[in-house]
């Protein structure tokens, strides 16, 4: 619970001074770094506010070829509402700097998740990469699972076919809907830990 | 060293933006790929080496086997004829690419991966070998990436393996920017949260621009700094580690520019490299070693000044200085020419060890002490000294000896070069770090330690020259000067015992008592001299036998029997390898014992030094007439590179024994004992 309350206070002072003071990347098992950041609609979303629940963070750039692939074949459209179907929280998150690659503002970004009938529960804006960079996120997409208990229990790729190609997906293992199917099963997630795969996280200079 | 890439990097793809900002990513292929075979007609049962050879557009990169943060690397799926199989591919040493903290290992130049295929024995000649493979990669720009896609493939057929010239060359060039098995296996250990490797690297063989690449995930920060530091004979590189790291990890360790090394490390206890042990990192930080060394040196040199080798000539210094207290004397002149003395000599060794390590001597400092001539140059010089000191005779006829010790500024000059020469031997305890550090620093830097060490030597004497309050500390001249002097001549004659003993162990006891002889005849010459100089005579024609004499005696050091046996210690006949050789002694019916060799492999020197250059075994070796080919692949020479993938895909060391009469040579192990070589030397 303090451990909570002191990785949370961290952050939001990271947050509010705007620093990118580098935060520890969070561990398998350690307590999830807590974040807030303006989701599309402009409203300021929590990490804390989810406590109880199982979080999912995805990493998403809507012009990286890796992100296309998911989306295009509709595989993480499916993964995500499968999670909201078991109450999980999905937390799309973009953290390309203004004038990278991928890089959307509020509107943009709500007439993406419409237009590819994505699912999250929020998608959020971190311009500035202060959450990307708190969890260490280097790929769009690289996956977090953080437990209800507020732990990090995965992080990693989508899966383990690391192509570009939509016809890898059929013969995959979606590391993420196993880990949450293991969560739901009351069972340790069996892999905790992977290599995630796609572009680079197109972070502000 | 970094750093300035980086910033050269960045002003190279600004000035190639403009154009390439052009290029809308979607217009491939980014990475022109062109699949080549070395031999077009492999014959049956070889193997036959492919290459994708690559070229990515300005601005472009494509991944490593192991892509760093993001990025994939390519993946090949063949089709191939039946019962032929692809090996792995192998990669080129990668180029770093850090774009807002995270690394990416690419390439950015054209390069070429190759691929070995194994064409099976049992098909006839003429058979064709469709070849056919599909290439997924992914290629960026610092903004974007695009996946590619390409099926190449080129048609073989079954024959006689010859390769062409051009196709050769081509191979050959390809294969030398692959990094080299390094023999010998590597360490590390992961320690809170920092991860420590080290590796097997000959001390004397130069570096520069250190990086670890590894293969293994998940056990380092790629985006961390690497310190790399130099610990006798290892490299040890310290970055952040990642993951608590387990079970033996792969990688590359590149060691300056296009040369690396692939290399195996197991968990194990790594010790810390020596603060500053290696120039390495920044410009600013080879200059902060240089300035450390410095003032290691100037230290280190401030020492000597009590060292036993040097006392006694300092005391002639000082006897000079006391008399010059007299206020008649110049004791800043003499002050600064006795330094420039000094820092003149040391700076002349230091410029001759450097000029001669470049030319690939292998020597450490106080090299001048390992020639017997040398050693018999400095008992004469000592012994006459001490005689002096003794009061046998004077250097200069009695009445211009007030002169030199008044005003003697060449007298001064030439105490300290001799100082300094002496000195050398024992700077060993005090300045090994320094030494090491002005022998891998570039050469301006080294020369700078080496004065800083002569600086040191003379700064007590500099201070006395420049400070008068320190002078009239010494105490007034008088009689007892003379007692004093003749006191100082008994650590002298130590030193020249000392230096028997030295000559003694380079040339036997014959040549010891040789040395001993001219010096007992140099001894008469300067008690003639002083006996005359005593009536006031001069003695110019005993200066000219002292002259004579020092000349013969070194001539006769030159010529001992013994020392020429101390040196034939390196395998009689050795010669270079070459396969036309091989084949020539092969055919006369000599057994040939060919071995391969690198300044950059520890086990190679370790076997040099301990099996094959030992006295025993060039003597076996001599006995049983066996020819020894030695193959240098210290830069990846590609006819050699060729021969050891033929027999040993693992690199250097590489020895083979050809028996008389057989066509396949034994491959013997990788550390040779003196028995193994000495029973198949004799033919057992």
């Amino acid at each position: 619970m303090s451990k909570w309350i002191l990785t949370g206070a961290a952050a939001a002072a990271a947050f509010l001074t705007g620093a990118s003071a580098p935060l520890a990347e969070p561990a398998i098992g350690a307590p999830a770094t807590n974040f807030k950041a303006r989701d599309a609609n402009g409203n300021i979303v929590e990490l804390a506010g989810f406590r109880g629940k199982t979080v999912v963070l995805e990493w998403h750039n809507p012009r990286c070829p890796f992100v296309k692939k998911h989306y295009n074949s509709g595989n993480m459209q499916k993964t995500q509402a499968a999670a909201a179907a078991q109450g999980v929280v999905w937390l799309t998150i973009n953290s390309g700097a203004e004038g990278q690659q991928g890089h959307m503002k509020g509107p943009e970004a709500l007439q993406f998740v419409s237009g590819a009938k994505a699912k999250p529960a929020a998608y959020l804006l971190d311009p500035a990469g202060l959450v990307g960079k708190a969890y260490g996120a280097k790929t769009t997409p690289h996956m977090y699972i953080i437990s209800p208990a507020g732990k990090l229990v995965y992080r990693g790729g989508i899966d383990d076919k690391p192509t570009a190609d939509t016809a890898d997906i059929a013969s995959a293992r979606n590391h993420v809907s196993a880990a949450l199917a293991e969560i739901r099963a009351g069972k340790p997630v069996s892999v905790a830990e992977t290599r995630p795969y796609g572009c680079s996280v197109k972070y502000a200079g | 060293m970094t750093r300035l890439r980086f910033w050269m990097m960045t002003v190279l793809l600004a000035l190639i933006a403009i154009p390439a900002a052009a290029q809308k990513p979607g217009d491939g292929p980014h990475v022109r790929i062109e699949l080549v075979a070395e031999s077009d007609t492999p014959a049956p049962g070889s193997d036959v080496t492919l290459a994708f050879v690559s070229t990515p557009q300005p601005k472009w990169h494509a991944y490593w086997r192991n892509p760093g943060d993001a990025g994939i690397p390519p993946k090949a799926t063949w089709t191939l004829p039946q019962d032929v199989t692809a090996g792995e591919i192998r990669y080129p040493v990668p180029e770093r690419l850090l774009i807002v903290g995270l690394m990416n290992y690419v390439y950015e130049h054209p390069f070429a991966t190759l691929v070995t295929l194994k064409i099976p024995a049992s098909l006839a000649p003429g058979t064709a070998l469709p070849v056919s493979v599909d290439l997924a990669y992914l290629v960026c720009t610092d903004e974007v990436c695009v996946p590619e896609k390409a099926t190449l493939s080129t048609m073989l057929k079954v024959g006689d393996g010859t390769i062409a010239a051009d196709r050769r060359a081509q191979f050959d060039k390809y294969r030398t920017a692959l990094p080299r098995p390094l023999g010998s296996q590597a360490t590390y250990q992961v320690a809170n949260g920092s991860f420590r490797l080290g590796v097997p690297y000959p001390a004397d063989a130069a570096v520069s621009d250190v990086y670890f690449f590894p293969i293994t995930d998940g056990v380092v920060d790629y985006a961390a700094p690497q310190t790399v530091g130099r610990d006798g004979d290892r490299l040890v590189v310290e970055t952040k580690a990642k993951g608590a790291g387990a079970g033996p990890i792969e990688g590359v360790l590149a060691v300056g520019k296009d040369l690396g090394f692939t290399i195996r490390a197991v968990p194990g206890a790594v010790a810390a490299a020596p603060a500053g042990s290696m120039a390495q990192g920044s410009a600013d930080s080879i200059w902060l070693t240089a300035l450390a060394a410095f003032g290691g040196a100037v230290l280190g040199g401030l020492l000597l000044n009590i060292m036993p080798c040097v006392f006694p000539i300092l005391s002639l210094k000082a006897l000079s200085l006391a008399r010059a207290n007299d206020a008649e004397g110049n004791p800043r002149g003499e002050a600064l020419a006795y330094t420039a003395g000094v820092v003149l000599v040391c700076l002349a060794l230091g410029g001759a060890l450097l000029a001669l390590r470049a030319g690939g001597a292998t020597l450490g400092w106080a090299f001048q002490l390992q020639d017997p001539r040398v050693i018999l140059l400095l008992l004469l010089l000592v012994t006459g000294i001490a005689l002096n000191l003794a009061g046998l005779f004077e250097m200069l006829a009695p009445a211009s000896l007030n002169r030199l010790a008044g005003r003697g500024t060449g007298g001064s000059f030439m105490t300290g070069a001799l100082a300094a020469f002496i000195a050398t031997p024992c700077t060993g305890p005090f300045m090994g770090v320094a030494l090491g550090a002005a022998l891998v620093l570039p050469w301006p830097a080294a020369l700078a330690i080496f004065g800083g060490l002569g600086l040191g030597l003379a700064l007590p004497f500099l201070l006395l020259g420049f400070v008068p309050a320190l002078r009239r500390m010494l105490p007034k001249p008088g009689a007892w000067m003379e007692t004093f002097r003749h006191i100082l001549s008994i650590p002298m004659f130590l030193t020249a015992i000392a230096l028997a003993w030295v000559l003694g162990k380079q040339i036997g006891v014959d040549g010891m008592t040789m040395g001993l002889l001219v010096v007992l005849g140099l001894s008469i010459v300067l008690w003639a001299i002083g006996r005359r100089q005593a009536r006031g005579q001069g003695a110019r024609f005993g200066w000219v036998m002292v002259l004579a004499i020092t000349v013969a005696g070194v001539w006769l050091a030159s010529r001992s029997p013994i020392q020429a046996q101390a040196a034939a210690q390196v395998p009689a006949g050795a010669e270079p390898f070459s396969e036309a050789r091989l084949a020539e002694l092969t055919a006369q019916g000599r057994p040939v014992f060919a071995y391969f060799t690198a300044d950059w492999c520890v086990t190679c020197k370790v076997n040099e030094k301990a099996v094959i250059e030992t006295e025993a075994v060039a003597k076996a070796l001599a006995d049983g007439k066996v020819a020894v080919l030695v193959g240098d692949w210290t830069n990846g020479d590609a006819a050699l590179g060729r021969f050891i993938e033929k027999h040993n895909r693992a690199g250097v060391p590489l020895y083979l024994w050809y028996k008389p009469g057989q066509a396949e040579p034994q491959v013997l192990p990788q550390i040779l004992t003196q028995s193994l070589m000495q029973d198949l030397a004799s033919g057992k």
